[in-house]
């Protein structure tokens, strides 16, 4: 049983991290959940090839894969390849949108819609950008372990949470407007 | 209050204004209980081997020489049929190795298979209909690895083996008796059913449209 104590030891501290991740990989409690039980699975068959002290960029690799083979199959159109070249050259010029205008300060919003619109506009995003923000924003991943998770160029974890942001920014934008 | 608005470019923060998803309790249980199967199934690989290993020889043996007069059947549903009763009496046989992963739940019971199949099995509870799900454990008919749902009809077990056929169309259930046991077998969305039990052929029957109809 040493090879399991050492795994409950090391690996279920992270099951909030497996679960938030998957939960905005699928955007779905119950898939959440079969993701997750389904990477544990996996991650203790590959326990051996853990080698690093943390193993939460290791365990959310594997539930990054999981997630991503059930999104393929189970909602393919989710998983779009992104042209990372061309969104640098597209992410400058912003100008447009960070326009003051409708920033009235008589929209009154409880902090729980706020909370709602963004998870919206969050979940809204394709999921190359959200994986990124999630796993820097809410997991505190630096880009080097992202870069690891993701299986991409530390550079491009880069100018996908910068484009991410943005492409969050404009849709919160346009919901406010809405909103208002 | 506006000062959790997002409003401003600068003043969007994830961490504060998006939503970090906690594990439920019910998945820490499961993922406790798929993480323990797996530690067991893995520490005892030798002592299972040879006694699964006996006990399949005893039952390939018991069931061949008991049901070798018949053959009405073509003889490769035949052989199936042989293999699969043999391995459904060879869970009976073997008690505690049943099932590997014991649980009602479908959303346990499912990803067990991941990583050991290649394959997913389709897992549906059909406690509503009287035969709840009791677990699940893989077995070989065929020369290969095929999942195995139990399901509970009363006093009695039923077996479900599934594996992958890649043959055009669906096939309607086919019924049989041999030994005593029921079977039944059919074809849809690509994959090949087999259901055994010592109980009642019409529960098999009802059993078999209940999975077909799904």
């Amino acid at each position: 049983m040493g090879r399991h104590s050492e795994f409950v030891r090391n690996v279920m501290p992270h099951l909030d991290a497996a679960y938030n991740l998957a939960r905005w990989l699928t955007r779905n409690d119950d898939d959440a959940e079969d993701v997750v039980q389904e990477a544990f699975v996996r991650a203790y068959r590959f326990f051996d090839s853990l080698k690093e002290a943390d193993a939460r960029p290791w365990l959310l690799a594997i539930v990054r894969n999981t997630g991503y083979t059930w999104l393929r199959k189970n909602r393919p159109s989710d998983v779009v390849a992104l042209d990372d070249a061309s969104t640098i050259a597209e992410d400058t010029p912003t100008a447009g949108h960070s326009s003051p205008s409708d920033s009235n300060p008589e929209v009154v919003l409880l902090q729980s819609a706020t909370r709602k619109l963004v998870n919206q506009a969050l979940e809204d995003l394709p999921v190359g950008f959200r994986e990124v923000l999630v796993m820097r924003e809410l997991e505190d991943l630096s880009y080097k372990e992202i870069a690891s998770v993701a299986g991409i160029p530390i550079g491009t974890v880069m100018s996908r949470l910068s484009r991410g942001r943005e492409l969050l920014r404009q849709a919160l934008d346009l919901r406010l407007k809405r909103a208002s | 209050m506006s000062q959790n608005l997002p409003r401003e470019p600068g003043d969007l923060e994830i961490a504060r204004d998006a939503t970090y998803h906690r594990a439920p309790e019910s998945l820490r249980a499961s993922v406790a209980m798929l993480v323990g199967a797996a530690a067991r199934e893995e520490s005892r690989p030798r002592m299972r081997r040879a006694i699964g290993l006996a006990a399949a020889f005893a039952a390939v043996a018991f069931v061949t020489w008991n049901v070798a007069i018949l053959q009405s059947a073509p003889p490769r549903d035949d052989m199936f049929a042989h293999e699969v009763l043999a391995a459904h009496v060879r869970s009976l046989m073997s008690p505690g190795r049943l099932m590997d992963v014991e649980s009602t739940d479908q959303h346990t019971v499912k990803p067990w298979f991941a990583g050991k199949l290649d394959f997913t099995p389709p897992v549906r509870d059909l406690a509503p209909d009287g035969f709840p799900l009791a677990g699940g454990r893989l077995d070989y008919v065929d020369g290969r690895s095929v999942a195995e749902l139990t399901y509970r009809r009363r006093l009695h077990a039923v077996s479900l083996f599934i594996w992958p056929e890649s043959k055009d169309g669906d096939a309607a259930v086919k019924q049989r008796t041999l030994n005593g046991y029921s079977l039944a077998t059919w074809r849809r969305k690509g994959m090949r059913y087999w259901a055994v039990t010592d109980a009642d052929p019409t529960e098999l029957t009802h059993f078999a449209e209940l999975l077909e109809a799904g």
